[in-house]
């Protein structure tokens, strides 16, 4: 009975997995079919076909690769022969990857068909379970693969390789019993040269156990680097780092069409798909998109390729469609489309948590679909949340990004308030220890887009009566002038101005402004 | 068996009644929706009164000032900061592009999308896109500068769209204006107060607190237009 401490111990062990499929190039070519009859993948590019790999079936009757393809039909008449398949291996490997990533997500392909797992991630109780799983989601997939657990990569491949041999799905090379496990595996299980195998048999060592029992000083002595790096590789003395696959150069989905494609309701048709198929191979990984690349070969050789982000990662398949589309929509294609290749940006999921008492969008996809739409009606200059630049000049203001969470702290506080240029107005206790509301000076301004020429009457320095374009009236009470000026460093960007804040009878509050030489009714207050 | 002569009538009469216990007339249904209706509170008490609550979700709602200095902006403004009080996001649809930043706290334009606009048919075309979206509960129109001729460009049924869509979304949609706009309005009020040069230092609340709100009965045309379009 194990105890609590070798539990406890157990769960902290980092180790290896190397998942393994078995004859991948021909798995990847007969994925559904290959398994219930003999088949092989054969090279006849040279002069005479020969056989490349086959499956068991075809083991069983002689087939073996090497031999020569017609001698291969000789032994199985029903033998089913094919040329390998870059495509099919490359589609292949891309899913044994995706769908391994939805185990741990430090993964090295490691060659074709085999990847190696970090699994310093997850407790050692749940290995095999989680084996289990993977074998089982694999092989609905097509692909049959088995898996070695080790201390060291090294090792893990070893365990894969005796799983491979001996027909297990898992196989486990624990730390406390490897000499006793390396006991039960043959030479050929650790790949190394003929020559060190032959020399090794004729010293009459069976199994790779027996070369682990051997001291490395004699094996260095007789074997050389070779014999060493075998004795380190079976003592777990050597933990290379592995090389992990980056994600961004996974989930793409490509396709050639057989026609040229000049309208977009056959792109839309495929792009649909190839969302579908994406969104759920990210799904898989749990994991979800932060942009999706999008790229069109022309039939005169042109690319058109463009990155789509999101506001904020997403799987769902309607966004991304509506997303894809809107850019087609507003994409002129010059020629005939040839292919289409699709890739999603993956990224984690949001997990942000939303104050307490703060508010934000409900939808921020939607949010950016509005903004697209609201730029195409009024221009992209003229839409966003105003903030004030640092400036006196009045009426300036930049457009900023609307925040996709209101803070929950709301400070409504007359030192805020950005009335520059003039003196300040009187201030009442009250409004000061206001928590929010309205601010507490005066009506808002409204500023007339270019502001009118105005000619103004004056009596000892004080408007009497404006005469413009848009009105004209008398003064009956005024205040000002409110001088302010700046930008004076900035050659050719200076400017000076004089407000006055006049009531004229019977038509409201404006605002007069002098630059110079003329007057302007610049706006009102209402 | 046929009923004939008096006890005919006589049937008539008593399924009459029986139906007139059961039955609302089309009025009786539009006052009871209208009593059912949400409103948003605007925190602005002539506001609320003449609106019987406050601003009425998914409506659109005019307010009208027939010249400069009747109030509008502080209402705006006040209308701004209550929503940012309450979180809720405000996309502000500028016609002349006339805002002046510098008459709102800062605080108050977080929450706040600006949207400059060349006319009033760009405005009400950019209205119809932006009700679409459920993140926006009121949006606000300033048209005080347009010239009443400016909104005959937009089609009636534009406003019918939008007024649908704000129903939908249950958004609130305010048109300020210097006189009536659309029949598509079911609630319209005129602000009769007018602002004098003290005003100019005088707190808001109290600036807003001697608004005065009229509400404005609709035109006969009016009535015709919504019978016919709606």
């Amino acid at each position: 009975m194990r105890t609590k401490e070798s539990q406890a111990g157990d769960h902290t062990l980092s180790g290896y997995a190397v998942v393994w499929c078995r004859d991948f190039r021909l798995q990847a070519v007969k994925r559904r079919s290959g398994r219930s009859v003999p088949a092989a993948l054969v090279d006849d590019t040279q002069r005479q076909s020969v056989v490349l790999c086959c499956n068991a079936l075809a083991a069983r009757s002689g087939v073996e690769p090497g031999i020569a393809t017609v001698q291969a039909l000789a032994r199985c008449p029903q033998l089913q022969v094919d040329r390998p398949s870059p495509a099919a291996e490359l589609a292949a490997a891309r899913m044994l990857l995706e769908t391994t990533l939805g185990w741990v997500p430090g993964i090295e392909e490691t060659g074709p068909g085999i990847l190696t797992l970090d699994l310093a991630t997850q407790p050692s109780t749940q290995w095999h379970e989680s084996a289990s799983r993977l074998h089982d989601r694999l092989a609905a997939l097509g692909l049959e693969v088995v898996i070695g657990f080790g201390e060291t990569p090294a090792l893990a491949r070893l365990a894969a390789q005796a799983a491979l041999h001996g027909g297990a799905e898992v196989w486990h090379l624990r730390r406390e019993e490897r000499l006793e496990k390396l006991d039960q595996l043959p030479l050929i299980v650790a790949e190394t040269g003929a020559g060190l195998n032959e020399k090794l048999r004729l010293w009459g060592l069976q199994s790779l156990g027996a070369f682990a029992r051997l001291r490395r000083e004699e094996v260095a002595a007789r074997l050389g680097d070779e014999g060493v790096a075998l004795w380190l590789r079976l003592s777990g003395r050597i933990c290379r780092p592995l090389r992990l696959a980056k994600l961004e150069q996974l989930f793409e989905a490509h396709h050639d069409f057989d026609y040229e494609v000049r309208e977009r309701e056959p792109l839309l048709f495929i792009v649909q798909r190839f969302l579908e198929q994406l969104a759920g191979r990210v799904a898989q990984t749990g994991r979800a998109t932060t942009a999706v690349h999008f790229l069109l070969t022309f039939a005169d050789g042109a690319c058109h390729a463009k990155r789509l982000p999101l506001p904020e990662p997403t799987l769902d398949p309607e966004v991304l469609f509506r997303l894809v589309s809107g850019h087609l929509d507003a994409f002129e294609m010059k020629a005939a489309v040839v292919a289409l290749r699709l890739r999603f940006e993956p990224s984690d999921p949001v997990a942000s948590q939303k104050t307490l008492f703060g508010a934000g969008l409900k939808n921020r996809h939607h949010y950016e679909e509005t903004l697209k739409r609201l730029r195409k009606i009024v221009g992209s200059d003229r839409i966003g949340s105003p903030r004030p630049v640092d400036s006196h000049r009045p009426g300036l203001f930049e457009k900023a990004p609307l925040p996709a969470e209101l803070s929950d702290s709301h400070r409504s506080s007359q030192a805020s308030h950005r009335d520059r240029g003039r003196p300040a107005r009187p201030i009442l206790p009250a409004a000061l220890s206001q928590g929010a509301g309205p601010p507490v000076t005066g009506p808002s301004f409204r500023r007339y887009p270019l502001g009118f020429r105005t000619s103004v009457q004056l009596r000892d320095g004080i408007p009497l009566r404006v005469e413009s374009s848009r009105l004209s009236g008398i003064v009956i009470a005024s205040a000002g002038p409110w001088k302010s000026g700046g930008d004076w460093w900035h050659q050719g960007q200076q400017w000076e101005r004089s407000e006055w804040d006049v009531e004229l009878l019977n038509q409201g509050v404006f605002r007069l402004v002098e630059t110079g030489s003329e007057w302007l009714l610049e706006g009102y207050y209402d | 068996m046929p009923v004939t002569g008096k006890s005919k009538s006589d049937a008539l009469e008593s399924l009459r009644r029986q139906l007139g216990r059961q039955i609302k007339s089309g009025t009786d249904l539009l006052q009871e929706r209208e009593q059912k209706t949400i409103r948003l509170v605007t925190g602005l008490d002539g506001l609320n009164a003449a609106l019987g609550g406050g601003l009425p979700q998914g409506q659109l709602t005019e307010i009208i000032g027939r010249g400069p200095s009747r109030g509008g902006g502080v209402v705006m403004a006040a209308l701004l900061a209550r929503a940012r009080r309450e979180g809720r996001y405000v996309m502000l649809f500028d016609i002349g592009a006339g805002f002046s930043i510098e008459s709102f706290p800062e605080e108050d334009l977080e929450s706040l999308l600006w949207v400059g606009c060349d006319s009033a048919k760009q405005a009400v075309e950019a209205l119809d896109v932006a009700t679409r979206d459920e993140n926006f509960p009121l949006f606000l129109l300033d048209g005080r500068d347009c010239e009443p001729s400016d909104w005959k460009s937009v089609r009636a049924q534009q406003w019918y769209r939008i007024l649908n869509q704000l129903r939908q979304r249950e958004a609130v949609a305010v048109l300020f204006a210097r006189s009536e706009v659309t029949s598509a309005t079911k609630h319209r009020l005129e602000l009769v107060s007018r602002l004098a040069l003290d005003d100019l230092h005088q707190e808001r609340e109290t600036i807003l607190s001697r608004a005065r709100f009229q509400p404005v009965q609709r035109a006969a045309e009016d009535q015709e237009e919504q019978l016919r379009v709606g």
